[in-house]
């Protein structure tokens, strides 16, 4: 996933010269060919978010296209009203790359996990909000994002979590992409980024689950989740942030303002707590409660999954 | 006709502000000789066009001077009197502080400490394109507390972005009160050199020294960007305003209007 963002970015700064990358001296090894191939268009903006994104729109202003890079934890979060005000009040073309979201960064604590950045991020007019889980969505919404027609945010997380899509998605898929279809249960999966390839597990883990993931979080096409929870109990949403303002909550607050359905939505992300602990992924994505084995015994123990 | 008269310019501010009953009116008479040098013998828009890609750009980093900009922006013509006269009627176009989307004004703000990044944006675009343009990016003394302001300056010096001059309206207030007492800021000046900048301190309010230091400091393109100090009076104009920073937040009444109104005319 990360090799497929690396050669994208290049390969689209290489084709227009107007493209800029910005980081916050962050991305050390990922940017190495990005600066051998095009290093007029990197800009190193220092240990300063907000000059970054307040330049970042004034680039955006004069007709560049900049890309800024930062850790998920600072950008968007560190420079929100940077984004509100001089990006999004203005609908310019920055795409927002925000780096290690979820529990990436297991080891360094608190400070580097970022669980809410979708969640601050939502209610912002104007702005795209993209959450890749494989090579593939990646590659999909990098070319959304490279559109330049307004400001967008890439949410980047666990980066080999696993394998969710066989070949490149074709450009006229909407934003949520159905996996693993064709099961006749009244129940239905949607997940986004690393969460993904927990849910397929767990769908073939329960014998079958409808099985949708949602790499593009903003826009969202209301009609379309209706059109898909049609006929189903319940709605079951899987991501690596809070599950406060996350894609759960879009698809509850979509769901319950649906005359036709009466589905029950369960949000699984994380809880109302930081970290407590230090440790690898795996054992911090199970102090959270995200991990497989945690997430099926839940299911079975309520009965959801038949 | 001399164009940007510093008198009718604040003329024209207190009309908006007795009209739409608004405050921020010591906030705009302190920049307006700034301003009226700036629009009057430097601000260079090709064809008149305030969109020109190679215009010179003006940054109210500190928006809550914006009348003082609209004052200007009228007398160019690119905001019609039934605008003005309408000052902050409901449905109207011109905000309490700096918007991007009114023709002339370039960045939103008055959410202190975002303007001046943007414009440090446009003049690095600029150089990028190799453009002949200057940015002026007029920044308030209280504005100086905000920390992306010093990120913006480390950034523009590192960047040799000598198309770039910085004024402070070192007005020495902010909203709750003097800035020594919030904030001490000490020697902007000395700051600002010791962050790379070339750096004047001048009377805010000469207007033949805001012209000569605009020009000397342009003609020295030796890569560092410009910082102009223009000590300032909050409320500059009008005696019972000058130096009483209630005039941040006071309305006129018809009587305070009319004994500055009358107080304006009788000036040079």
């Amino acid at each position: 996933m990360r090799d497929m963002f690396s050669k994208q970015l290049v390969r689209l700064a290489q084709e227009d010269e107007k493209v800029v990358l910005l980081t916050g001296d962050h991305g050390y090894a990922l940017f190495d060919s990005f600066r051998k191939y095009v290093p007029n268009q990197f800009i190193n903006m220092g240990i300063a978010e907000q000059n970054m994104v307040g330049v970042a729109a004034g680039l955006a202003k004069s007709g560049f296209k900049p890309i800024v890079y930062g850790l998920s934890a600072f950008v968007p979060m560190r420079v929100l009203e940077q984004i509100k005000i001089d990006v999004c009040y203005e609908n310019l073309p920055v795409v927002f790359i925000g780096d290690g979201a979820g529990v990436v960064y297991g080891h360094l604590g608190g400070s580097h996990q970022c669980a809410e950045d979708i969640a601050v991020l939502r209610p912002l007019p104007n702005i795209d909000i993209f959450s890749p889980g494989d090579a593939y969505e990646m590659e999909y919404v990098l070319n959304k994002a490279f559109e330049f027609q307004s400001p967008s945010y890439v949410r980047v997380g666990k980066s080999d979590a696993g394998v969710i899509h066989q070949a490149s998605i074709d450009s006229s898929q909407g934003g949520v992409i159905p996996v693993d279809l064709g099961n006749k249960k009244s129940i239905v999966f949607f997940a986004t980024g690393s969460m993904m390839v927990t849910a397929l597990k767990l769908s073939k883990a329960l014998g079958g689950i409808d099985v949708w993931s949602v790499p593009v979080v903003k826009p969202i096409n209301s009609s379309e989740i209706i059109h898909i929870i049609e006929g189903m109990e319940r709605v079951i949403v899987f991501e690596e942030h809070s599950r406060s303002g996350g894609l759960g909550g879009c698809l509850a607050e979509i769901i319950s303002e649906s005359p036709s359905s009466n589905a029950k939505v369960i949000r699984f992300g994380f809880g109302e707590k930081f970290s407590e602990k230090c440790g690898s992924y795996n054992y911090l994505i199970k102090e959270h409660g995200l991990d497989f084995e945690t997430l099926l015994s839940i299911i079975e123990q309520n009965g959801w999954g038949s | 006709m001399t164009q940007f008269l510093a008198k009718n310019i604040r003329k024209t501010v207190l009309k908006m502000a007795f009209q739409g009953s608004t405050v921020h009116i010591g906030c705009a008479f302190s920049i307006i000789e700034i301003l009226a040098v700036l629009y009057r013998s430097h601000l260079r828009y090709p064809n008149d066009n305030p969109n020109s890609a190679n215009r010179d750009l003006l940054i109210l980093s500190k928006g809550h001077g914006v009348m003082a900009q609209y004052a200007c922006l009228y007398e160019k013509g690119w905001i019609g009197k039934q605008e003005v006269d309408n000052y902050f009627g409901d449905g109207s176009l011109l905000k309490g502080l700096s918007d991007a989307k009114v023709i002339g004004c370039e960045v939103t703000s008055g959410s202190l400490g975002h303007g001046l990044s943007v414009g440090i944006g446009m003049a690095l675009a600029s150089k990028l394109n190799k453009l002949d343009q200057f940015c002026y990016a007029i920044v308030g003394d209280g504005e100086m507390n905000e920390g992306s302001i010093w990120e913006g300056l480390m950034f523009a010096a590192h960047r040799e972005l000598d198309n770039l001059i910085v004024i402070v309206d070192e007005n020495g207030f902010q909203a709750m009160g003097a800035t020594r007492d919030v904030i001490e800021l000490g020697s902007l000046c000395a700051k600002f050199s010791a962050f790379g900048f070339e750096a004047l301190a001048i009377d805010g309010h000469d207007e033949a020294a805001l012209d000569h230091a605009l020009s000397s400091l342009k003609a020295n393109q030796d890569g560092r960007p410009k910082a102009i100090v223009a000590r300032t009076i909050k409320g500059k104009g009008v005696s019972f305003m000058e130096g009483d920073n209630s005039w941040h937040y006071s309305r006129l009444s018809s009587e305070t209007y009319n004994l500055a109104l009358t107080e304006l005319e009788g000036s040079r």
